[in-house]
């Protein structure tokens, strides 16, 4: 045991950008030494790097030859973590038992992503990734090209399964862009109401265009120690984690969209010693806003078959009774996949939300999925 | 005179699914046939995932490819209005269903040719084959549409008696 808990005291993000430029490297060495200038660390004081990339086919994803090129010096642990985009969580969870363990005193968590490209945007970046072998080349052979129909998929027997309507995913789209409105840092800031909504394409029914994350080429880094005299913030501890990677049979008798998160949800308030009505801010992995229904629902967040009322009831919103995804999440903020939850958990409980920032907020669940939902992990993080 | 390969009607050749080699090389060998060829336990009878390669209930390695029946019922579907420039080759918004197999696999599948209108959910459909860069796909039409002879005059269900004789 340490005296002291392992808590993130530096963080550090590049602007978010919605046009191409930049290299997954860049991006990422510009946001780790951005968070290692919020902790006042020198660059010789990391001891530790974990690096998440983004998966798929990219040739210029970043791993561990980020230590070399972002100029650091030697380290004692060297990283890169693979569990889609239930990483970030995983990163954060080896960064806090390796300070714990007395491995490394302080560990740098990066990741960045430039999806988009001057010869295509980011939907066209992704239809054309994913290959013409095995499953994925008989999916993409009978047109499933990005990630939108497969999620699509799921938020019709979603819908089918618990009655919901597509003004339920409505409601989330509304309710992160109300949020995003106060988020400098946010990609999609203009106010948005039902009927602009309704207006937005539709891209794989029942998934409209303002149903589905902003790629962003962006950066995010946090740095984790325990000591933060260096650092002008408070910092925000790590109490409680958990993961869940149920192996969802695709076949007969199951549901081959959903299921089996809980236990990571479970496993982090029981580490914390919380429970779910202690929990300040939530947030959420939300590529497509059908994923912040089912995963209130799938953690427990509320009862079954209420996700959709609750959005429409606007209880997601700012000055909301649940308030969710304060930042944006990845629908109207930015998406760096499992950093936007976590960037955001960071921001509110150092009290920096600014105009959004949920008052007394102590604690904060961060929630990260990977795959199609196959893969779950969670954070409870408090105020120091 | 040289054969003309027809086009598929929803994407471009350059899609069509590895088949050298491919985990789901029997699938395809089998659509060649006019077959829906798939995975089962060897031991159990177990309708395996496509990739799956041991078995979860009776952990026997190994998958017993064989034809399965045709028909099966729609648990997912999404009509896809995003045409991809450069992949989609379809005018218009185009189904993608994920279908349950009698046998109890699910795959995810579009429709043999354009529909007027997509399934919903439960709808009961039998699955045939598109032919994509000259690799036959499964696909799936609404069992309502489907003529219900084949080519030779038998009835569909006679053909797959003989071809499943195992149901």
């Amino acid at each position: 045991m340490t005296a002291r808990r392992p808590a993130v005291i530096g963080l550090g993000l590049t602007p978010m950008s919605v046009r191409p430029g930049g290299s997954a490297a860049e991006l990422a060495a510009r946001a780790l030494h951005a968070a290692l200038g919020d902790a006042g660390l020198a660059p010789t004081e990391l001891e530790g790097l974990l690096v998440g990339s983004s998966q798929g086919v990219r040739p210029d994803r970043v791993g561990v030859a980020l230590a070399a090129q972002a100029g650091l010096g030697d380290l004692r642990m060297l990283e890169h973590v693979e569990i889609k985009g239930a990483t970030t969580v995983a990163m954060v969870r080896r960064a806090q038992l390796a300070i714990d363990t007395g491995e490394a005193r302080t560990v740098a968590c990066v990741f960045a992503d430039a999806p988009l490209r001057a010869a295509g945007g980011a939907g066209s970046t992704y239809a054309h990734s994913g290959g013409n072998s095995g499953l994925r080349g008989l999916e993409r052979a009978s047109g499933v090209l990005g990630s939108v129909p497969t999620y699509a998929l799921l938020a019709a027997r979603w819908l089918a399964v618990t009655g919901g309507s597509p003004d339920d995913l409505g409601a989330v789209a509304l309710a992160a862009r109300a949020w995003a409105r106060h988020n400098p840092d946010a990609v999609q800031r203009a106010p948005l109401d039902a009927k602009a909504y309704r207006a937005s394409p539709m891209v794989s029914t029942p998934l409209r265009r303002l149903d589905c994350a902003r790629p962003v080429n962006g950066a995010a880094a946090v740095v984790l120690g325990t000591d933060a005299a260096g650092s002008r913030h408070t910092p925000v501890r790590v109490i409680g984690s958990g993961r869940a990677h149920p192996v969802r049979r695709r076949r007969a008798g199951h549901e081959s969209w959903f299921g089996g998160g809980r236990g990571a949800i479970e496993a982090a308030l029981a580490e914390a010693g919380l429970s779910r009505a202690d929990l300040d801010v939530l947030e959420l992995y939300d590529p497509f806003t059908i994923v912040t229904l089912c995963l209130l629902e799938e953690y427990g967040l509320c009862e079954p078959g209420e996700a959709g009322p609750l959005a429409r009831s606007g209880a997601l919103a700012p000055g909301g009774a649940l308030p969710t995804n304060t930042g944006g999440g990845q629908l109207s903020g930015f998406y760096l996949q499992g950093m936007t939850p976590l960037v955001e958990a960071v921001i509110q409980l150092r009290g920096d939300g600014g105009d959004r920032q949920v008052p007394g907020a102590r604690t904060a669940l961060v929630g990260g999925i990977g795959g199609r939902i196959d893969h779950h992990a969670c954070l409870v993080l408090e105020a120091a | 005179m040289t054969p003309v390969m027809a086009e598929d009607w929803l994407l471009e050749a350059e899609l069509a699914p590895a088949v050298e080699g491919d985990p789901l090389a029997p699938l395809y060998a089998g659509a060649a046939d006019g077959l829906l060829v798939l995975p089962f336990c060897p031991a159990c009878g177990l309708a395996l995932e496509l990739e799956q390669r041991v078995c979860d209930g009776c952990a026997t390695a190994g998958a017993d490819w064989r034809p399965a029946e045709p028909r099966g019922t729609v648990h997912a579907v999404t009509v896809v209005h995003r045409l991809e420039r450069g992949l989609v080759r379809a005018p218009g918004p185009y189904p993608v269903a994920d279908v349950e197999t009698a046998g109890g696999h699910r795959l995810v599948l579009t429709s043999v040719g354009p529909l007027p209108r997509p399934p919903a959910i439960g709808d009961a459909v039998t699955i045939g084959f598109r032919r994509l860069g000259g690799v036959a796909v499964p696909a799936f039409h609404p069992t309502n549409l489907v003529k219900r002879r084949t080519p030779d005059g038998r009835s569909r269900d006679a053909a797959a008696a003989e071809a499943y004789p195992g149901r």
